[in-house]
């Protein structure tokens, strides 16, 4: 509560002072919020620890980035199917604002606004102040047993298979998808969940990695420890991404038929259809963007 | 009318068990400690479950039905003593039961056998691993009873057995740990972190243990009531204030703290004031339509009334 109360204090304050444009923003954002059902108890909490209000507080953030820093663009959002769905993306630079980005694009952008259930790494809940700020933005560890209650919800749920492995790739790697996971596959077949495979074109120029020291990493506790041209040197400055303008892809959605339990080789053929359209989505992306920056 | 035998009948939750039980019933219990000012027509006996005394007392009440719930779940007599009288005391009950014809036994557990982690799941049902040694030795015991239990339940079918699993609970009778916990005025949490966490009042616990016995029910089932609310937001509606410390300060305090006997819980409690460990009833809800009584927010204050 103290640590929720204090991001708010500190939100409501940025607003507070920012201009005329940045109070459209969070107003764009609480109506789009006010469209979304949900089912809150009297705390104003879902049973996953959601809550609209910290959304309502903590988006704005969010949105100024995609707005005035990475200038996020949209295509093919239309495509989103009502009701379940399983969002596939590619992964990359190193902090998670693909993730973010994308997010806010399902916030402002789909018709009808959706909240992303992101299915995330085994280690978030272990870390402090960020497992609240997942937990209360509707994320949750990405357990089967928790995908398949999110889908039978109808919610928007959002994997990035390549995990770590994508977003701590080197420069080098870029738009070079890593291996999939194939987790998601097989919740999508035993829930008969439409899959939307997904492009993030500019994310993976945000912080383009040297080296990787991942054994290092390992003993400060941490999944990987990229080297990038700004960090460590610059120290936490180094943390912020260069000002590349993304660009979401959504390709039409994908519907697979099969058994769920069925053998890795054949869930993994189903796994390349939509890597191999994701690959498809980013390398159009890449062909036809008008520059990294612009 | 039909004999029930509880134990631990002294406890909070026995008495309330009691009151709801003794219009159906004909309640008697064991205990270490006697119940003052119990109902006319309880018969209270006061025994160590682990001596022969005991099986004394199961042969001469010949209940129908034994409802165990007579557990230490407290630390101050050290893990030794609180293991011994855990778990062999369940384990010589169960063998009083198969030697003196009960036919219905209802074992109290624990949500807290699931164990508190970063990987749970949310609302994890009763085939979830029990796995709260591998975090908390401390209550290992609480595990092995369950353990036992459950394994009672399989070797023995002619005998109804129900294990039941109950998450947090608050009320003003039962001295829970997490009760005490909330119950302080400033209550310790860890730094940046905020997990869900289930309550049930200690009255609808009650009911629950009831509708085990009532519908004759074999199997492990979670028990859960009214809803979840983020831990500090519970510190809130408990009146208290959350007072958040920095884990690298917190836990060898914590520790420290638990060598000297000046708090009541062990350092590996310190994971369930950070994971979740949050439980689906629905096993329990479809066999016996259970129904809270009490709201979140009523349950929640409770602690303070």
């Amino acid at each position: 509560m103290a640590i929720t109360g204090a991001l708010a204090a500190l939100a409501d304050l940025a607003g507070g002072l920012l201009p005329l444009s940045t109070r459209d923003l969070q107003a764009r954002i609480e109506e789009r919020l006010a469209k979304i059902p949900n089912q809150l108890n009297e705390f104003g909490f879902d049973a996953y620890g959601m809550s609209p209000e910290w959304l309502r507080r903590a988006s704005l953030p969010s949105a100024l980035l995609y707005r005035y820093y990475f200038r996020v663009e949209t295509f093919g959002i239309d495509r989103l199917p009502r009701g379940r769905v399983l969002v596939i993306a590619n992964h990359a630079g190193q902090l998670p604002f693909d993730g973010a980005m994308l997010a806010t694009s399902l916030l402002l952008e789909a018709e009808p606004p959706r909240v992303a259930r992101a299915m995330g790494e085994y280690w978030i809940p272990r870390l402090p102040w960020v497992s609240v700020a997942a937990a209360r933005s509707g994320a949750l560890v990405g357990t089967p047993q928790n995908c398949i209650r999110m889908l039978e919800n109808g919610e928007c749920v959002v994997v990035f298979p390549e995990g770590v492995r994508g977003m701590n790739k080197l420069y080098s790697q870029r738009y070079q998808l890593q291996r999939f996971g194939m987790g998601f596959m097989r919740l999508a077949l035993e829930t008969a969940t439409p899959i939307v495979p997904v492009a993030i074109v500019g994310s993976e120029e945000q912080q383009p990695g040297l080296v990787n020291l991942a054994s290092l990493g390992r003993l400060l506790g941490m999944p990987a420890l990229p080297i990038t041209p700004t960090f460590p040197l610059l120290g936490p400055l180094g943390l912020l991404p260069l000002p590349v303008k993304y660009r979401i892809h959504f390709g039409a959605p994908m519907q697979f038929a099969g058994d769920p339990s069925d053998e890795d080789s054949i869930i993994d053929g189903k796994v390349e259809e939509v890597k191999a359209e994701i690959l498809r989505l980013l390398e159009c992306g890449v062909r036809e963007r008008s520059g990294v920056f612009r | 009318m039909e004999k029930v035998l509880i134990t631990g009948i002294s406890g909070g939750q026995g008495r309330l068990l009691t009151r709801r039980l003794i219009e159906n019933f004909e309640v008697c219990g064991a205990d270490r400690v006697d119940w003052e000012g119990h109902p006319r027509g309880v018969r209270i006996h006061v025994v160590d479950l682990r001596k022969k005394k005991f099986e004394d007392v199961i042969r001469s009440e010949q209940p129908t039905s034994v409802v165990h719930m007579g557990f230490v779940r407290h630390f101050r007599s050290g893990a030794q003593l609180r293991h011994d009288v855990n778990v062999r005391g369940t384990k010589q009950l169960l063998d009083h039961c198969v030697h003196n014809g009960v036919q219905n036994l209802v074992v109290v557990s624990s949500g807290y056998v699931y164990g508190a982690f970063p990987e749970n799941p949310y609302y994890m049902d009763e085939d979830a691993p029990l796995s709260a040694s591998r975090s908390y030795p401390e209550i290992r015991d609480l595990v092995e009873v369950d353990t036992l239990a459950s394994a009672f339940l399989w070797r023995y079918p002619h005998i109804r057995t129900s294990v039941i699993r109950p998450v947090n609970v608050l009320g003003y009778y039962v001295h829970s740990m997490i009760g005490q916990y909330l119950r302080q005025r400033r209550v310790p949490t860890v730094m940046g972190f905020d997990p869900m966490m289930q309550f049930i009042h200690e009255e609808d616990l009650a009911d629950a243990i009831a509708l085990t016995l009532e519908n004759r029910l074999q199997g492990v089932f979670n028990i859960t009531g009214p809803g979840e609310v983020p831990l500090h937001t519970a510190i809130a509606e408990t009146g208290g204030k959350a007072m958040p410390i920095p884990e690298p300060i917190l836990k060898p305090l914590f520790h420290r703290l638990f060598q000297l006997g000046l708090i009541a819980y062990p350092p590996g409690a310190l994971d369930f004031l950070k994971f979740p460990i949050t439980l689906s009833g629905d096993r329990f809800v479809d066999a016996t339509n259970f129904r809270p009584l009490f709201g979140l927010e009523e349950t929640l204050q409770s602690v303070r009334s």
